[in-house]
This record gives structure tokens, C-alpha cells and sequence, in this order.
């Protein structure tokens, strides 16, 4: 067997290998938490790098009969689980040390396989198989911590979960009755078009269980309770690794298999981007714990996001509308390649955010169940309390707002301005006074963490979160201050998606 | 090789703010010494570029920053001057201020927004491209936040931060309505760039130019004024520039006269081709000069805190930086070197005079001079060197300031004799008022007999040793540059392709008069000597110096004074105190219009916000956040309706998309 062969998918072999060996590790040696997180950490870092050392391909790399393809977007996506799955494991190197911790270790490193698999599937089984995958390990993980709060949320993302899965489920069976085939590209072929209403109610259930882990509204309602009660450090994969899973299935399932209905999930993206991301800014500032209030923002966000399949649907095959450097780029690859930034900023942004949450709340745990300690008096004068941690949550905040220079804005700044040059002013004009809405709740947290009297003594911020906040914070600004070079590398990865 | 470095010159003074902030209070005073050290090091670095590029030659490296704009340096003459000068005169003044800063609690914040300060200034200076200097622009406005509202515990320092930042505002947001513009504009021109070029790179500006509307050129010209306006202290945005002096010395030294605000100037002959071509914008930059000038200088008279005699001096001496630019619609090209030639000039002696009267200040412990007098008892150094700066900025021959602005007043003779006179009429009375005001301080600070019970002691040698390097600028500068600096600041718009005559007849200048394109000729073979000025106006400046310097003897020197200054004017004179004053600015435009005009006619909008505009937005955001709360109550935690609502998402859309199919939206 020819090996070298294989060397694009190396990563996904070694975290394989990897997980089941901590598992079985952890299980014959004792107190091997800690090891078990260095080790998982190693894998990690080697698998980012396998994937960084192959970021953009000329051409795609196909493998197992047309099932997974290596290509661009694959790899852009990858990094963005893997630079997520290593900020939450730096972190959890500080809180998961002791004893069982090699499951909570081995089941990130497998949702991690999961969704490198969703990256790469161009076929509905094996997307399916990858979706499960990160999703069964993640209902594992939201309970991780046995507290009451993590059964409740566990549960509703599990039940909420397997309903979305079967609405994916039944849409992915209507399409391959009309195709006959579950390859992306042979769905694409078949005129879809001669099954009349069958083929929207396929397209709107397969929406629907992306939807869910993209926590679009109406599909969002786990979300929120989930992300709130689950372990903070968990929350940060959910929000920032496995809600990117959805997008990256989406996007290969909307624009090469089901390209042909492009006028109905174009509506049905408007629809759902617009109501996702007022309705989450909405809610969001009315929240008093901090973690609901990130939920309903990474909703906004998957709201913004989706922005970008209504310029696909809008722009798909026009003439290029502006030059970026000197490259002509048409609406469409502009649109996708904004999304795809806001996917990367957003990953970095919640990640880091979400820790800190992590940080704050593991200081109050003490003070019993009735006390929230993700409630935002917990944030008053976090400044002098937890300069790192204050900064940082300072900086991911105003980036979430979409403020230069950081990621945050340039993702908004790429998406939004594609939407307008494919005509879509409405979009862009609402997404824009969303964006402005949105500052009501980020500034709330600011205000709490720099304006207040502190609300405790000083906190000592273990070593593995700072780590993990600093190193999200150097990628957010660093996207924003050098955005050239990762704007290319999406725009790279966004052709992939459209005709040559 | 140093130009390859030339990035150093931002990043070293980055280096030191970062370091100061943070592990500042750690070093020894406050980590002073690392900001000295990186201002420096920029110095050598920028002395290393001269010596290379010198006299021909540019460096403009640039890389992709994102969308369509680049990062990038320029050092051409005008840009590698303004280096030398920026560097050299904060490198002192950050050294004097080791000693004037030494004890004070916020050392090492001082000194940590003095390199940043540094940087942003440098960054300006080189920027390669209208946005990043309008970036480092703004980043230099923070700073100078910052630094007037040091003592921000003292609520007059923090109320005129507060002003500095909101009155340079006006002219920021003019200045940014003028990139965007000139964006479009160049945008709309379709220009096949070449690899590596940018639109709103200054090479790519200028040579296009030409295929700008005119009207919109002057649309341009005139935001890019008021930048200018706002930064360099110009009527009527000049109200901020005395009051920053609230801030410690060092800071009005290196900010409000050495440096910051010549940025408005430098911009302005930054886009001097683009002033050019506008119809009128030079007008306009005459105009706005000469009457700063003459307006400011009136000001100086009268005021007695001796630091707000030298805020108003700047912005005279600023207004004829300004005037000599605009005098460039006569004189063509030549304007600039004579401009950004009292520009370098004025910052050696006004940096000089600041950190004199920052050293008579330390050791006095007041800023009014009523209290001062005879302290060139006691201060003999600090006492020489400022007669050295007071003579520079009077005008006396043979000083920096004699050939400096000598030369600005002849060319500004030229475009009178071209377009109009008034601009010279100004800034010659201007000229006298400067030899006036300036030896009214000198005498009235260092002559005669204590007025007051001062402490006195002369200043420790860290501050007076940059007092002499400074002296000897101001001295023997314009002696020594002044042909050499003319010539090579003249080939500065020889590096681009700008085609003068063109834009001479865009600008309307060949129309003027027979000099105009013969003025844009006369740029390009670099001659400095006018067509032949009458000998009168020649010989009219060093009257100007002398006479001036006499009549403030005669008023204040207690050895040759023959009058009383209240004695001839009398205590109730109305045009004195209206000096005094200032023109009553703060009565009518504080007291009279913001607190009277303003606050009554806001009253009434405040009924009408109240009512209408507020009742209305007050019903929105209650509707909207009560609509939020409604939101939220959709989430009720029970996983039933969580299903429910997923359900019945897909069948809505359904509903929604086949009904929009049939009326045929998609």
C-alpha cells in the first residue's frame, strides 16, 4: 500500500490513532490526565501542521471512490478546527488534569476528526458519518462535568441534535432517490428540477440539520441553553470548531450538489440570515450571564456569516465586480471568501472569549448553585482583578463588534462589501445596524470589566488559559493589522467552490 | 543599506513605548532613556539614508496591506528632512526632559507616549500613501491627547486635552472627506495601475492630477486645508493650540511647536502639486496663513504665561509657513523648500525657547512672567540660549530665522505683485510684532529685578545640554543649509511625473499672469532668487528685527526704558484688553456662543429632541428592546417547543419560497 499517497489525510489518521491511544493510556496508567492533554496537544500541533504545510492546493486530491477531497477549502476549514481544538486543549491543560481526563481528550480529539471529515466530504455518507461524529462527542462533552447544569444542556443539544440529524438524514434520502447516487458532484448532474415540490422540501430539510449546527433561527434554541451550561471550555469548541462544521458542509452541499436550486436556498439563506442575525443581537442584549450573551452573539455571527450564501446565490456566475490587489474577484468568490474570513475571526474571537469565561467562572465556582458565576456582576472590574484575561476578553469583544484593526472587522469588512456589490444593499445595510446593535452588549461587558469597582480580590489566571487568550488575541490582531495574505488564502479557498 | 532598515525608524520608538508601558516603571527614570535611545537610533538611521540618497536619489519600498492599499515608506527630500529634523529635535528634547520629567510619578507613562508620539510623527513623515498618513495622522492626535492631559488629575489639563482632541476633529473628519474623494475620483479614472502600485500612493496621485475635475480638485484642496486647519493651529481652529499647553513643557516643545504641528504644513507641500492645480487652493492656503500669522502674533503681545506667548508665537510662525506654501501660486515649486526651510528652522528655536522657558519654569515655579524678572541673574545659561532662540524667531540678520522667513516674505511680495498684496501687508506687520513680542519676554523675563520670591538655581545639565546643541541650530542653521537646502528640496517633485506647466493651467496660475508658468519653469531649473525685488524690500526685514527689538527695549528693558506699557495705553484701553483677550474668542465663541447662542438654541432643539425626535427614538429602542425581551422569552427551556419552533421553521419556509416562486421573486 502506497502510503505517501495517503499524505494529505495524514492529520486525520494521527488524531485517529491518536484518540484511541488516549483512551486506552488513560485507562491503564494512573493520574494521566495531564500527560494525556500534552500528548493530545503534540498530535494536534503535528496534525495543524500537516494541513499548514499544504494549505493551498493547485488542484484537489480526491480519495476512497470519490468520497473525500483534499483541496483548499478542505484545508482552509481544518485550520480552523484544529487552531480551535488546540486553543481549547492549551487551555484545558489548566482544568482537566485529574482523573477521567483522558475521555474528555480523546472525545476533543475525535469531534476534531469528525469535523476535519465534514471539511473534506464531497459525498453525503461520509459527511454524514463526519457530522456524527463530532456531534456524538460533543453531546458527550457538554455533560463532561456532571454537573446538573451540563446534564440539562447535554441533553438538549443531544434531543435537538438527533431531531436535526434526522431532518438531514430524510433530505440526504430524497436526494439520493432523485439522484441515485450520494456523490456531491453525480446530485449536481441530475436534473433535481423534474421532481417538482420533493426537491424543496429535500433542500429545506437538509438546510435545516446544517442550520442546527450553524444555530441559525429558528434552528438556534439549543444553542443558547447549551453553550451556557455545558463546560465553558466545551462551549468554546461548540461555538467556534463544531458550528463552522455546519458551514463547511453547507457550503459544499449547497454549491456543487444542489447548485441547480440556487434561486430557492438563496431566498431561504436571506430569510434566515436576516431574521438570525437581528434576532440574536436582539436577545442578546438582554442577558445578565455573559456566556448567553456570547451564545446569542456567535448566533448573530452565523447570522453574518450566512451572508455569504446569499451572495453565492445572488452573484453565482457574474462578471467580476472589483479588483483586490489587482486581481479582478466577482461577487460571488468575494462573498464566499468574506464568510470563510468571519468563520476563521469568529473561531479566533469565541475561542478566546469563551475562555475567558472559562477563567472567570472557575474563580466563583465555590459560591454554591444559585450563585450563576457566568452572571456578568462576576465581570465588574475584571481589570484589576484579571488584567490578561481583561484585556484579551477587551480586544475579542471590540472584534466581535467588528472593529479595526482586528478580524472581526475584516471579515465584516470583505462579506459585507461583497454583498453590496452584488446588489444586496438591504443585507449589508441591515447586517451593518446589527453590527451597531451588537455594541450595546459588547460594550456592556467592557463597561463592567474596566468601569466598575472590582467585585473580588485579585485572581491569579492560570497559566494554560493565559496561554491560550494570548495566543487568540496575537491571531486576531495579527489577521487584522496583515489581512492581505489570509484574504488571499480565502479567496484561494472560495474558488474551489465556483466554475473555473 | 540604511534604507532597507528605514522601517526601524518607526519600529524602535514602537519598541520603547511598549517597553516603557510595561516594564517602565521598573527602569531607572521611568525607562527615559530607551525613547532618547530609539530617537536616536532613528536619527543615525535617517542621517544614513541622507548620506546615501543624497542628492539624487529616493527610496520608496511598498507591500500589499489589503483590498487596494499598500503599506509603504517614501523618503524623498521633503519627506527625509522633515526625518532629520523630527529625530534630531526629539532626540534633545526627550533627553532634556530626563532631568524636567525626573521625579514625577508617571515617568514612565511619559515617556512611553512620547516614543509612541515619536513614532506616530516619524510614520507620518514617511507614509507612503495618503491613508497610512492619515492613520499615523490621527495616532499623533491620540498622543497629543494623551500627553496634554498628563496631569490628568488637574481638570484644566483634562479640559484642554478634551478641546485639543475635539477642535483638531473638525479639520480630521475635512481631511478624511478629502482621501475618500480623491479615492473616487482616482477610482473613476480607471488608471491601469502596474504591479505594485496603489491609488492613493503619492507618485500615483500626483500624476494624475491633471485628469481630476478642477472643481473637484478644489473640493479636495480644501478638505485637505482643513486637516491642515485643525493640526497646524490655524484660524479659526487655532483655539486648542494655546491651551495644550497645559501639558508639561517638554511635551508643548515637542508636540505643539517642534513637531505635531508642522504635520499640517507638511501636508499641505506634501500635496503641494495637487494645491497647485486646484483653482484657488493656494489662494485659500495664502489667505488662511497670512491673517493666522498677523491675528496670533497680535495675541502674543499681551499675554503674560510666558508658555502661551510661545503657543501664539507658533501659530503666527505657522500661519507664515502656510502663507509662504500658498505664496507658492506665484512663485511655483520654490514655495516649498522656503516653507518647509522656516518650518526646520522654527523648530531648532522654538523647541529652543519652549525648553528655555521649560528650565526658567522648573526652577521659578510659575508661568507668569509679572512674577519673573531679573532671572538672568541666576540662569545665565538658560538666559543666552533663549537670547539666541528670541533673536532667531525676531528675525535678527545672520540668525536661522533672518533667512527663514526673509525668504517667505519676499516670495510673499512676489505673489503680490502677481496676485495680491494683502497677504504681504500681513505678514510684514506680523514680522514686526514677532521682534516685539519675542524681546518683550526675553526682557521681561530675564532683565531687571525679581518681581517675586522665586527659587533660584539654575537648571541640571541634562536639560541645558540640549539648550546649547539647540542654541547652536538656532543660530548658525540658515547660515550654513540655506543654499544647499533650497536646491535639493527643489528637486523634490522632480522624482514624479508631474508635469507643472499642465497643472499651472489647471490651476488657473498662467491666466494670473505672465509669471505663472514662467514661476513653474523656474521651479523646475531650481532658482531661489526672485525676478529682482525692489532693494527696499530686501533690506525691509532686518529693519523689521531691529525696530521691533528696540521698541520692546524701550517698553521693557530697564535699562533703556523710556515707557510704561500701561502707562500708554492705559489700564482700560479697549484694543489692549481685546489683546488681552484674545479677541474675546473665549467670550464669544465659548462663553457667548457655545454657552449662550448654542445652549439656547439647544435648549429649544432640546424641547423639539425631547418631544419629537427622543419620543420617537425612545419608542423605538423601547419597542426594539422590548421586543428583545419578548426574544427572549421564545427561549423557554423546554425542549418541546425547541422542536416545535425547528418544525415549524422548515414549514414556513417552505410556505414563504413556493409562495415567492410564484410571484416569481426567485
Amino acid at each position: 500500500m502506497d502510503f505517501g499517497h495517503y499524505a494529505p489525510l495524514w492529520g486525520e489518521a494521527l488524531l485517529t490513532v491518536l484518540a484511541v491511544l488516549v483512551v486506552l493510556l488513560g485507562s491503564l496508567m494512573k493520574n494521566s490526565g495531564r500527560l494525556m492533554g500534552y500528548l493530545s496537544l503534540a498530535g494536534l500541533a503535528v496534525a495543524f501542521g500537516l494541513v499548514a504545510s499544504n494549505l493551498t492546493l493547485a488542484k484537489p486530491v480526491i480519495f476512497f471512490f470519490d468520497t473525500i477531497s483534499v483541496d483548499g477549502l478542505s484545508q482552509f476549514f481544518k485550520a480552523v478546527f484544529l487552531i480551535v481544538s488546540l486553543l481549547v486543549v492549551i487551555a484545558s491543560l489548566s482544568k482537566y488534569t485529574g482523573k477521567g481526563a483522558e475521555d474528555y481528550y480523546a472525545l476533543l480529539l475525535f469531534a476534531t476528526v469528525g469535523m476535519m471529515v465534514v471539511a473534506s466530504s464531497i459525498d453525503l455518507v461520509t459527511l454524514f458519518v463526519g457530522f456524527e461524529l463530532a456531534s456524538l462527542s460533543t453531546y458527550a462533552l457538554a455533560a463532561f462535568d456532571k454537573s446538573k447544569k451540563n446534564l440539562e444542556a447535554a441533553m438538549k443539544y443531544f434531543i435537538f441534535g438527533s431531531v436535526s440529524s434526522a431532518f438531514m438524514l430524510f433530505g440526504f434520502s430524497l436526494l439520493y432517490g432523485m439522484a441515485g447516487s450520494t456523490r456531491l458532484a453525480d446530485i449536481a448532474a441530475a436534473s433535481l428540477a423534474n421532481f417538482g415540490p420533493a426537491t424543496l422540501v429535500a433542500l429545506l430539510f437538509v438546510i435545516a440539520g446544517f442550520a442546527f449546527k450553524m444555530a441559525l433561527v429558528p434552528f438556534h434554541m439549543w444553542a443558547p441553553d447549551t453553550y451556557e451550561g455545558a463546560p465553558a471550555l466545551v462551549s468554546a469548541l461548540l461555538a467556534a470548531g463544531s458550528k463552522k462544521m455546519g458551514f463547511a458542509a453547507a457550503f459544499r452541499v449547497m454549491l456543487i450538489a444542489l447548485i441547480a436550486l440556487r434561486m430557492e436556498w438563496y431566498l431561504a439563506f436571506a430569510i434566515l440570515a436576516a431574521i438570525t442575525m437581528t434576532l440574536g443581537n436582539l436577545a442578546a442584549c438582554w442577558q445578565n450571564n455573559v456566556r448567553r450573551i456570547l451564545a446569542y452573539s456567535s448566533i448573530a455571527q452565523a447570522g453574518y456569516i450566512a451572508i455569504g450564501f446569499v451572495v453565492v446565490g445572488a452573484a453565482y456566475g457574474a462578471a467580476p465586480v472589483t479588483t483586490f490587489n489587482g486581481v479582478a474577484v466577482p461577487a460571488a468568490q468575494l462573498g464566499i471568501a468574506g464568510a470563510l474570513l468571519l468563520v476563521l475571526g469568529h473561531a479566533l474571537m469565541k475561542t478566546g472569549a469563551f475562555i475567558g469565561t472559562a477563567l472567570v467562572a472557575s474563580t466563583v465556582s465555590g459560591k454554591g448553585q444559585d450563585n450563576d458565576p457566568d452572571d456578568i456582576s462576576n465581570y465588574a472590574g475584571l481589570a484589576r482583578r484579571a488584567p490578561i484575561t481583561a484585556f484579551c476578553m477587551l480586544i475579542f469583544m471590540f472584534a466581535l463588534a467588528g472593529i479595526p484593526p482586528t478580524a472581526g472587522y475584516i471579515g465584516k469588512f470583505v462579506l459585507f462589501s461583497s454583498a453590496i456589490y452584488s446588489g444586496l444593499v438591504w443585507l449589508a445595510v441591515l447586517a451593518i445596524l446589527n453590527s451597531a446593535l451588537s455594541l450595546v452588549y459588547y460594550l456592556r461587558i467592557i463597561s463592567y470589566m474596566y468601569l466598575k469597582e472590582p467585585a473580588g480580590p485579585k485572581i491569579s489566571e492560570p497559566k494554560g488559559y493565559v496561554a491560550a487568550l494570548v495566543l487568540a488575541l496575537i491571531a486576531v490582531v495579527w489577521i487584522g493589522v496583515f489581512p492581505q495574505g489570509f484574504i488571499d488564502w480565502a479567496l484561494q479557498a472560495a474558488a474551489v467552490l465556483l466554475p473555473q | 543599506m540604511y534604507a532597507d532598515y528605514a522601517y526601524l525608524i518607526v519600529a524602535l520608538p514602537v519598541l520603547a513605548f511598549v517597553l516603557c508601558i510595561f516594564a517602565g516603571w521598573h527602569l531607572p527614570k521611568g525607562g527615559g532613556f530607551l525613547t532618547v535611545l530609539a530617537t536616536f537610533a532613528g536619527f543615525i538611521l535617517s542621517y544614513g539614508i541622507l548620506t546615501e540618497i543624497y542628492p539624487d536619489k529616493i527610496v520608496h519600498q511598498s507591500m500589499p496591506w489589503f483590498a487596494n492599499f499598500n503599506v509603504g515608506i517614501l523618503i524623498d527630500p521633503l519627506a527625509l528632512v522633515m526625518l532629520l529634523m523630527v529625530t534630531f529635535v526629539c532626540t534633545l528634547i526627550h533627553t532634556y526632559a530626563l532631568g524636567y520629567m525626573d521625579g514625577d510619578p508617571g515617568g514612565a507613562r511619559y515617556f512611553a507616549e512620547a516614543g509612541l508620539f515619536t513614532a506616530a510623527m516619524l510614520g507620518l513623515v514617511y507614509a507612503d500613501n495618503l491613508l497610512q498618513l492619515f492613520i499615523f495622522w490621527e495616532l499623533v492626535g491620540v498622543c497629543s491627547y494623551l500627553l496634554i492631559g498628563f496631569w490628568y488629575r488637574k481638570p484644566s489639563a483634562a479640559a484642554a486635552a478634551k478641546k485639543a482632541f475635539l477642535t483638531t476633529r473638525v479639520g480630521d473628519v475635512l481631511f478624511l472627506a478629502a482621501i475618500i474623494l480623491l479615492y473616487n475620483n482616482l477610482a473613476s479614472l480607471n488608471i491601469a495601475l502596474k504591479p505594485g502600485e496603489y491609488l492613493l500612493q503619492f507618485p500615483v496621485i500626483y500624476a494624475h492630477i491633471a485628469q481630476i475635475p478642477p472643481a473637484q480638485l478644489t473640493l479636495i484642496a480644501l478638505g485637505l486645508l482643513g486637516g491642515a486647519v485643525g493640526k497646524s493651529g490655524q484660524f479659526p481652529l487655532h483655539v486648542w493650540l494655546p491651551d495644550a499647553m497645559e501639558g508639561p513643557t517638554t511635551v508643548s516643545a515637542m508636540i505643539h511647536a517642534a513637531t505635531m504641528v508642522t504635520a499640517g504644513v507638511y501636508l499641505v507641500a506634501r500635496m503641494f502639486p495637487l494645491f497647485y492645480a486646484a483653482p484657488h487652493g493656494l489662494t485659500a492656503v495664502a489667505a488662511v496663513g497670512a491673517f493666522t500669522a498677523l491675528f496670533a502674533a497680535t495675541m502674543g503681545l499681551t499675554a503674560f504665561d510666558i508658555k502661551r506667548v510661545l503657543a501664539f508665537s507658533t501659530v503666527s510662525q505657522l500661519g507664515f509657513m502656510m502663507a509662504g506654501l500658498g505664496a507658492g501660486a506665484a512663485v511655483g515649486t520654490v514655495a516649498v523648500g522656503v516653507s518647509i526651510f522656516h518650518l526646520i528652522g522654527h523648530s531648532f528655536f522654538k523647541a529652543l525657547l519652549f525648553l528655555c522657558a521649560g528650565s526658567v519654569i522648573h526652577a521659578v515655579n510659575t508661568n507668569d512672567m509679572r512674577e519673573m524678572g531679573g532671572v538672568g541673574k541666576y540662569m545665565k545659561w538658560t538666559m543666552y540660549t533663549m537670547l539666541i532662540g528670541s533673536l532667531s524667531l525676531a528675525g535678527f540678520p545672520f540668525f536661522t530665522g533672518f533667512f527663514s522667513k526673509d525668504e517667505i516674505i519676499v516670495i510673499a511680495y512676489e505673489y503680490g505683485t502677481l496676485i495680491n498684496f494683502l497677504p504681504y501687508i500681513f505678514l510684514v506687520l506680523a514680522a514686526v510684532l514677532t521682534a516685539i513680542y519675542s524681546f518683550r519676554m526675553w526682557f521681561s523675563v530675564f532683565t531687571g529685578t525679581a518681581r517675586s520670591d522665586y527659587s533660584k538655581h539654575e537648571s541640571p545639565w541634562v536639560m541645558l545640554g540640549p539648550l546649547v546643541v539647540l542654541a547652536v541650530f538656532a543660530f548658525g542653521f540658515g547660515l550654513a543649509a540655506q543654499g544647499s537646502f533650497y536646491e535639493y528640496l527643489d528637486t523634490n517633485f522632480e522624482h514624479y511625473s508631474i508635469d507643472f506647466e499642465e497643472l499651472a493651467v489647471i490651476g488657473g496660475h498662467a491666466v494670473e499672469g505672465e509669471h505663472g508658468a514662467e514661476g513653474a519653469a523656474e521651479a523646475e531649473s531650481g532658482a531661489k532668487e526672485g525676478p529682482g525685488e525692489p532693494w527696499y524690500i530686501q533690506i525691509l526685514p532686518i529693519i523689521i528685527a531691529l525696530g521691533g527689538i528696540l521698541t520692546a527695549g524701550l517698553f521693557y528693558w530697564d535699562k533703556i526704558k523710556k515707557f510704561d506699557p500701561d502707562q500708554v495705553t492705559g489700564d482700560k484701553d479697549p484694543i489692549r484688553w481685546m489683546l488681552l483677550k484674545g479677541y474675546y474668542q473665549h467670550e464669544i465663541l465659548t462663553a457667548w456662543f457655545a454657552e449662550t447662542v448654542v445652549y439656547g438654541s439647544s435648549l429649544i432643539c432640546n424641547m423639539i429632541d425631547i418631544k419629537i425626535v427622543d419620543g420617537w427614538l425612545n419608542w423605538l429602542s423601547a419597542w426594539v428592546l422590548g421586543f428583545a425581551g419578548h426574544v427572549r422569552k421564545v427561549q423557554t427551556g423546554v425542549i418541546q417547543n425547541y422542536v416545535a419552533a425547528l418544525v415549524l421553521g422548515i414549514v414556513i419556509l417552505v410556505i414563504v419560497i413556493t409562495l415567492a416562486k410564484e410571484v416569481g421573486l426567485a
